[in-house]
């Protein structure tokens, strides 16, 4: 067995601590968002001696273009904060942040449209909640407007400005291009939710999950534009992959599935009367025949994993381990901060 | 104290901090005069925000021959039967309960194979499911029970079935942590399976024994912070095989953007029980021109630590591989768009390898949306390599029937089974029936090292259960 690290729980537990430090002592800077709730539903209104209803045409005019236009302004709060203006009007400077810029949308079409009607609430509802930003999130959009090709081509314009692309997420990380494809792994740990605001756990695993039935490439053969490893005569040139990038395939595979296919398909050395896939000369009957083998595990373990990694009868110790004839196989410099009675290593030096 | 008290110390004390901070925030909300839940009179009630998507996928494999070379022209029919393949998935979001609105997600996904007589190992019927989890939601607060994924970071890509806490702080805080029992992987050991070696010699272990799920367990956590200009993660994983350890690893990962046109990032993993890198990436995506996205990246590894440290060979190697290279697309014209990349690797003890592809996308004619893109990649590995064409086309037929063609040309650098060359040609028709119902043709002709020719047909049904049209890729 191995020892417990007593100093791995005391980092943690100082990044912890530093992380509710931060939480606890944070501030909300600047003036409190708008109080919609409060003007829509709030005010006694309509009664003798009150003030009328607001509705949200009371303050904003949508047909208006640009968003100076739209917003209210300072001499209409002040006809009824006549005593409290000062206490109240640095709330128009909180503007609704817009990570994605303007967008070409007409108001006026849409609050005509049967279903909306005039009621601006029924897109942006979270002026009613105060959790939630006042602008409406583009899923909104999506409940009518279908626009999965352009997305999956991040053709994001007419609606977005191509200026205003330039300095929005998917232009920067979130774009899922050539790039994103070599790093999303990383992009999905520091934005887990972001992912999730699109994307299942099924949809990772439609290409991560080695355990289907059928591979990605034969489940979406229409995807031409999705760069998938396992595309064309994948079957021939698997090695050669495998060879050029090795840790790419461990991304999806553990080392045995390699030798479980070629044990199904009969080209194994683990099965009946398998043969022996090595060249002349891989393992030398004695010290001075020629024997190449180590220099190639050193550089590819990984290969050598894919048939002898199944237990220790299968791999190099029944020559390199103390005693038997094979030599110390650590590489130069080598050092284990494991004590040499764990198991692992009682293979060789038990 | 012990390191497990003071865990547990510490993950309360984050958790009552962050109840603390939003609790304060409605507080001071009320101290304004903004009622933080009232009831909505006039204005109409906001529309429950449930969302369910429910599909399901039938494949029927419906041809495969192949003619291996070399074998005096035997023909060899590998998988003559009509295999039927049957997928589904569930995804509900914003689920209520009875004491919280929008709470409560579902996820589920499946599949199941009908093969009779396929083989006389292996059963006619077989099926897995691949996540099947439930996640309630409160406050900064959320917690996944169920068969789930931890990816990034030191877990890499980690399946168990288990649970998950997580919190989230409104200026980007974030901490989760997991633990479960792994799912184990289902396909490496296959019947007929003999270990090479003489298992006596398997001094500690049956190679026979089947793995036993309570041995084989995972856990970890992530610290995190992100906003749309940085963000960042510590995370650590660790794996245990058998009851014995098979990884435990530090997790670094950062990103930020470089003013509006340019983002740089990292990862790291420590396999904390080496006490070395097992990977690093730096990598910089940048927008030089609203037209031009440019890349560059560089990624190191050393593979041997991405075996299991009860692995007998992760003891044999502290080889690394090192990549750099980057990417670019420029979209010339609305119609045009250029796409290459490039990347060399550098291995320990061997000559240099390279891979790198240029292509070109064309959209033809944009009311038939009709595509063609033209491919050349090259390939140099330590063994052998090999240049690559490939050449597609797009087109919609009708307004709702789409093709497909493509051709795979391949030129290897060695002889592979004594073959220089392979040849792929594939293409599909896929037909919108109805708009929550599809159906796909698909077929392929190969000319390989392994089959002088191969042919293959398929065909697939997709239904949105949920009666909604396709949204999003599943």
């Amino acid at each position: 067995m191995t020892r417990a690290r007593p100093w791995a729980s005391s980092a943690l537990l100082l990044c912890a601590l530093l992380v509710a430090l931060v939480a606890a002592c944070a501030k909300k800077q600047g003036p409190a968002r708008f109080p919609h709730q409060l003007h829509l539903v709030g005010l006694h209104c309509e009664e003798k001696g009150k003030p009328a209803c607001l509705s949200c045409n009371s303050c904003h005019a949508p047909s208006q273009r640009g968003r100076a236009g739209k917003l209210p302004q300072q001499a209409l709060c002040e006809s009824c904060h006549k005593s409290d203006a000062r206490e109240v009007l640095p709330v128009l400077s909180v503007v609704p942040a817009r990570p994605n810029g303007d967008i070409a949308f007409n108001h006026d079409q849409h609050l005509s449209m049967q279903g909306i009607e005039g009621q601006c609430v029924k897109c942006h509802q979270g002026v009613l909640r105060e959790n939630q930003s006042p602008l409406p999130p583009m899923s909104q959009c999506f409940t009518c407007h279908e626009h999965e090709q352009q997305w999956q081509r991040a053709e994001c314009t007419p609606c977005h400005a191509q200026r205003d692309l330039a300095r929005t997420l998917p232009q920067t990380f979130l774009r899922h291009d050539q790039a994103f494809a070599r790093h999303h792994g990383a992009a999905a740990a520091l934005q887990q939710n972001l992912c999730q605001s699109c994307h299942t756990q099924s949809q990772c695993q439609s290409c991560h999950d080695a355990s289907q039935d059928l591979s990605v490439e034969l489940r979406r053969p229409e995807r031409l534009e999705s760069n998938q490893v396992h595309r064309g005569d994948f079957l021939t040139r698997h090695a050669i992959e495998a060879k050029s990038e090795p840790a790419r395939c461990a991304s999806c595979h553990t080392p045995q599935s390699c030798d479980a296919c070629h044990v199904a398909r009969g080209v194994s050395g683990n099965i009946e009367n398998g043969r022996n896939p090595h060249p002349p000369g891989w393992v030398g009957s004695n010290v001075n025949a020629s024997n190449f083998h180590g220099r190639e595990a050193r550089r590819d373990i990984l290969a050598c994993a894919s048939c002898h990694d199944q237990g220790p009868a299968t791999n190099c110790i029944r020559c390199h381990k103390v005693s038997a004839y094979g030599g110390n196989p650590h590489p130069a410099g080598w050092k284990s901060t494991r004590s040499v009675a764990s198991e692992m290593c009682r293979y060789c030096h038990g | 104290m012990a390191s497990r008290d003071r865990l547990a110390v510490s993950l309360l004390l984050l958790a009552v901090l962050v109840v603390r901070a939003s609790s304060a925030s409605a507080q001071a909300l009320e101290r304004r005069g903004v009622p933080v839940s009232s009831s909505v009179e006039s204005a109409p009630p906001p529309s429950d925000r449930l969302e369910l998507v429910a599909r399901g996928e039938t494949y029927l494999q419906l041809f495969r021959r192949a003619l291996l070379p070399g074998q005096n022209g035997a023909l060899i029919e590998s998988q003559e039967a009509a295999p039927l393949h049957q997928y589904i998935g569930l995804d509900a979001r914003d689920i209520d309960t009875p004491w919280r609105k929008d709470s409560v997600d579902l996820e589920l996904s499946a599949w199941g194979r009908a093969w009779p007589g396929r083989s006389e190992k292996e059963p006619d019927f077989d099926g897995d499911v691949q996540t099947a989890s439930l996640r309630y939601h409160q406050g900064p607060f959320w917690v996944r029970f169920g068969r789930q994924q931890a990816t990034g970071g030191a877990a890499r890509y980690a399946r168990f079935d288990g649970i998950m806490l997580g919190a989230e702080q409104a200026l980007g805080w974030s901490a989760t942590g997991y633990a479960g029992f792994t799912v184990l992987p289902r396909w490496d050991q296959r019947p007929g399976y003999h270990h090479l070696g003489n298992a006596a010699d398997s001094l500690l272990r049956d190679p026979q024994a089947q793995p036993t799920r309570s041995g084989n367990w995972v856990s970890g956590g992530r610290l995190g912070y992100g906003t749309t200009a940085l963000s960042a993660s510590a995370s650590v994983h660790e794996e245990r095989d058998a009851s014995l350890l098979s990884h435990r690893s530090l997790g670094l990962d950062g990103r930020a953007a470089l003013g509006d046109r340019a983002t740089a990032g990292g990862s790291a993993l420590v396999e904390l029980d080496a006490r070395r890198l097992a990977n690093a990436r730096l990598w910089l995506d940048s927008t030089p021109h609203p037209a031009l996205d440019v890349s560059a990246e560089f990624f190191r590894v050393e593979p041997a630590l991405l075996l299991s440290r009860q692995s007998v060979l992760s003891v044999f190697s502290t080889a690394n591989y090192d990549e750099l290279g980057g990417s670019a697309t420029w979209r010339a014209l609305r119609e045009l768009r250029l796409e290459g990349n490039g990347y060399l690797e550098l291995y320990d003890g061997s000559r240099p390898g390279a891979r790198g592809e240029v292509a070109a996308r064309l959209l033809v004619d944009q009311k038939q949306q009709t595509l063609l893109r033209v491919a050349y990649a090259r390939v140099l590995a330590p063994d052998n390599g090999y240049h690559s064409v490939r050449l597609s086309l797009s087109r919609r037929l009708q307004p709702r029937l789409t093709s497909t063609l493509e051709a795979y040309g391949y030129f290897y650098d060695r002889p592979i089974a004594g073959y220089v060359t392979s040849s792929v040609y594939a293409g599909t028709l896929s037909y919108q029936a109805l708009d929550a119902l599809n159906v796909m043709f698909g077929g392929s002709l190969a000319h390989t090292p392994y089959a002088a020719f191969d042919a293959e047909a398929l065909l697939r049904v997709s239904y949105a259960l949920d009666g909604a049209p396709r949204r999003t890729s599943w």
